[in-house]
């Protein structure tokens, strides 16, 4: 059975008053309390502009609040991330952290299998191990033998099921989506949003992710609310791991290695 | 036309359309332009390319004329040489002409595809993208041509017919300077009209990438193919007497060769970029490598100005030092001759390398904003800052390496027997090549380097990708 049903939850990242202004006036984030649990799903919702990709890359550790500061429970021991100097985060970011964007944003001169395979390159794992522990992840994912295509010969969803895929490689412990399904349809919005509930909150890891479209928050854990920089409601509490979705969101031709190949 | 009055109507007509729409061009192409609206580099960029394309053209043509002024039984020769320096010359200046041209017309294409999509018509956007480009290269022309005299009194400095040439030799007169800024101008207005074609026919088209195919195999075949005809053809050149003949002939060999390198080149780059990619341990080399597979013909253009120089440079360096070693011991009537045609070829050796240089340094600094939420989303992935440099700086040198290297040793190799004798009775001139090639390399380096402040700005804002 999942593994993340015998990890108790636990606190893995917090935010505490969060402040970001842009340019002197422009208060994105007005003070964002937020503490994530291992092997939750949040989406955060809000009207545009109303700082969501803000608070993200604040939590992220991309960009440094103006004020406030994040914690990371890390495997070995806590992490304000807030304070640490851009080394340290990109390193923070490359271990811990992964990444899935809107449009992918994947490297359009590599391979798929390369843009798996070059997270773990980074963490300093051989080539051909890197890459063929990607092609597992893409044959987890659903993508069996589009290894050798380029970025630009797959659809929306296969990008981004590619993206996910490279988040996940290396085991990050949180995983930060930026409306990863803002520019797919909306049965192909689904999908995704299987491959990426699957691959995080189903390994006991963390998901956050940002969102226009309530059918996405629906399938998370619980819901924020921001409006002008400030949590507006939350829905749902955190939920505890062992409540956490595990195979109910199982859809056709789900390949399970994904949970047992790391 | 006019709105009928004999409708009852409650709400205010349109107004009645203008009988010519009036779209303020002039006023809307200053404000797109003004800085502050967007990155100053995407206007400084292309105008510092264009200044320096027209500082070394106008150096360039002002070095060779002054040979056409020799007077006596020596000209002739000189002029010969002058042509050939010339020729080898125009292939990189024509690459360092296109790169700041497709700059200053690529640099706004994202831009003014959203002004499409904004409803400006095509006419709109042609009109105001061609007076910006005309205007940003004019004044990088004119600053150009300020340049080319400032630099003068250094160029002057190098030695031909026993002595430095001087500043004053080096001026080609105010028509042939203005000409050099009208052409300039032109390109930039050319090139910015075609390079717009494809924003106006689709709105989103600019932003669609397709790979490109791999150079065709039989390239090296029709190559070799081209080679072996020109052979046999060279076996007649002794029928030819008249120094016209031996111009057209030299100049024939010549355009036959540089397409023989254009059909080699590309297909040697892939060749080598595939192998990169395989062989690649770390992440810079895999980019890299991936990067200049990706589009071969394109690095190819950029860098192969410095393929015929380099290769010229080790045949005739070779030969000229063997005569000069053989010249200083027997007393002699070639009164400058060799010593000459050596500087002339380390001069336009170096020169070549000098405008592929800035071309490298012109087209990273247009990949660097193009490529910029690339940059930014392998930043966040927590891929740190020095390797993503260190990809783009292999990139851009490795294919100047590989062409140089590879070109000076096919070089070496032909003229085998006389490169041998030349290292060992005149080492110096064999040493004096080799530094200008290493010298050149490094010139690239520096471009690359140049643009390491674009990077970093990109990458200081992250959150604006
Ligand atoms: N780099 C920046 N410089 C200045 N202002 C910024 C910058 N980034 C964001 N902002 C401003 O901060 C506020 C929050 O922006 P943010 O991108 O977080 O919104 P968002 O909720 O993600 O919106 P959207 O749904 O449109 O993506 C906005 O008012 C935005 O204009
Ligand atoms: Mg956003």
């Amino acid at each position: 059975m999942n593994s993340s049903t015998s990890v108790p939850a636990r606190t893995v990242l917090t935010a505490a008053n969060l402040v970001k202004v842009y340019g002197g006036k422009t208060r994105a984030l007005a003070g964002v309390d937020l503490a994530l649990q291992s092997g939750e799903s949040v989406a955060i919702m809000g009207a545009s502009g109303s700082g969501k990709t803000t608070l993200l890359h604040a939590l992220a550790g991309i960009i440094v609040p103006d004020g406030g500061r994040v914690s990371f429970a890390g495997p070995v021991g806590p992490v304000e991330v807030s304070a640490l100097n851009e080394r340290d985060r990109a390193r923070l970011r490359r271990e811990s952290f992964g990444f899935v964007f809107q449009q992918g944003l994947l490297v359009p001169e590599l391979t798929a299998l390369e843009n798996v395979a070059l997270p773990m390159m980074l963490a300093g794992y051989p080539r051909p191990e890197s890459e063929a522990h990607a092609r597992r992840w893409l044959d987890a994912l659903g993508l069996p033998g589009l290894g050798d295509r380029r970025i630009g010969e797959l659809s929306g969803g296969q990008a981004q099921r590619v993206a996910i895929a490279r988040a996940q490689v290396t085991g990050a412990s949180i995983i930060f989506a930026d409306e990863p399904t803002g520019a797919l349809d909306s049965q192909t919005s689904a999908d995704v949003m299987d491959a990426l509930l699957h691959s995080t909150v189903g390994q006991g890891h963390t998901l956050v992710v940002v969102t226009h479209d309530r059918e996405v928050a629906a399938r998370c854990d619980r819901t924020i609310h921001l409006r002008d920089g400030r949590v507006h409601t939350a829905s749902g509490e955190p939920v505890p791991a062992a409540a956490a979705p595990g195979f109910e969101f199982v859809g056709e031709g789900w390949d399970r290695s994904a949970e047992t190949n790391r | 036309m006019s709105a009928p009055t004999t409708l009852p109507t409650a709400f205010p007509a349109p107004p009645a359309a203008p009988r010519r729409r009036h779209v303020p061009i002039r006023r809307l192409t200053w404000m797109l332009a003004r800085p502050g609206t967007q990155s100053p580099a995407t206007l400084v960029l292309p105008a510092v390319a264009f200044g320096v394309t027209s500082a070394l053209i106008i150096t360039v043509i002002g070095g060779t004329s002054m040979f056409w002024r020799i007077p006596g039984q020596d000209g002739g020769i000189y002029r010969v040489l002058s042509v050939l320096a010339l020729a080898l010359l125009l292939v990189p200046l024509l690459g360092l002409g296109a790169a700041a041209a497709r700059l200053s017309a690529r640099r706004r294409d994202d831009r003014l595809a959203s002004l499409r999509l904004l409803g400006a018509t095509g006419a709109d956007v042609i009109r105001i993208t061609v007076l910006e480009s005309t205007v940003v290269a004019l004044v990088g022309a004119v600053g150009g041509a300020l340049l080319s005299l400032a630099i003068s009194p250094l160029v002057g400095l190098i030695p031909f017919l026993g002595g430095p040439i001087g500043a004053a030799e080096l001026w080609i007169g105010i028509w042939p300077m203005l000409g050099v800024i009208a052409a300039v101008t032109a390109l930039a207005t050319v090139s910015s009209v075609v390079g717009l074609r494809r924003v106006v026919i689709s709105p989103l088209g600019v932003r669609t990438r397709q790979r490109k195919a791999f150079p065709h195999w039989a390239r090296p075949l029709i190559a070799l193919a081209v080679i072996a005809m020109l052979g046999t053809a060279l076996q007649g050149i002794g029928a030819l007497q008249s120094e016209l003949g031996l111009v057209l002939a030299i100049g024939g060999a010549f355009a036959v060769g540089l397409a023989v390198l254009g059909l080699l080149g590309p297909w040697l780059i892939a060749v080598w970029a595939r192998l990169q990619v395989r062989r690649a341990r770390t992440v810079p080399r895999l980019l890299a490598a991936r990067a200049v597979l990706d589009d071969s013909g394109a690095v190819w253009r950029q860098v192969g100005g410095v393929a015929m120089t380099s290769f010229v440079a080790v045949v005739a360096g070779s030969g000229i030092g063997l005569l000069l070693a053989i010249d200083t011991s027997q007393s002699d009537d070639l009164g400058t001759l060799p010593g000459d045609i050596f500087t002339g070829i380390v001069v336009t050796l170096i020169a070549s390398f000098l405008m592929v240089a800035v071309s490298v340094g012109v087209n990273q600094a247009a990949a660097v904003l193009d490529r910029r939420d690339i940059t930014v989303s392998l930043d966040r992935l927590g891929m740190p800052r020095e390797m993503i440099e260190a990809a783009r700086a292999r990139q851009a040198i490795a294919p100047v390496l590989l062409v140089a290297v590879t070109a000076a040793i096919i070089g070496g190799v032909l003229v085998l027997p006389l490169a041998g004798m030349t290292l060992l009775l005149s080492p110096s001139t064999l040493l004096v090549v080799f530094g200008s090639i290493a010298l050149g390399i490094g010139l690239v380096w520096l471009a690359v380097r140049a643009t390491t402040p674009v990077q970093r700005a990109v990458l200081a804002h992250p959150e604006r990708a």
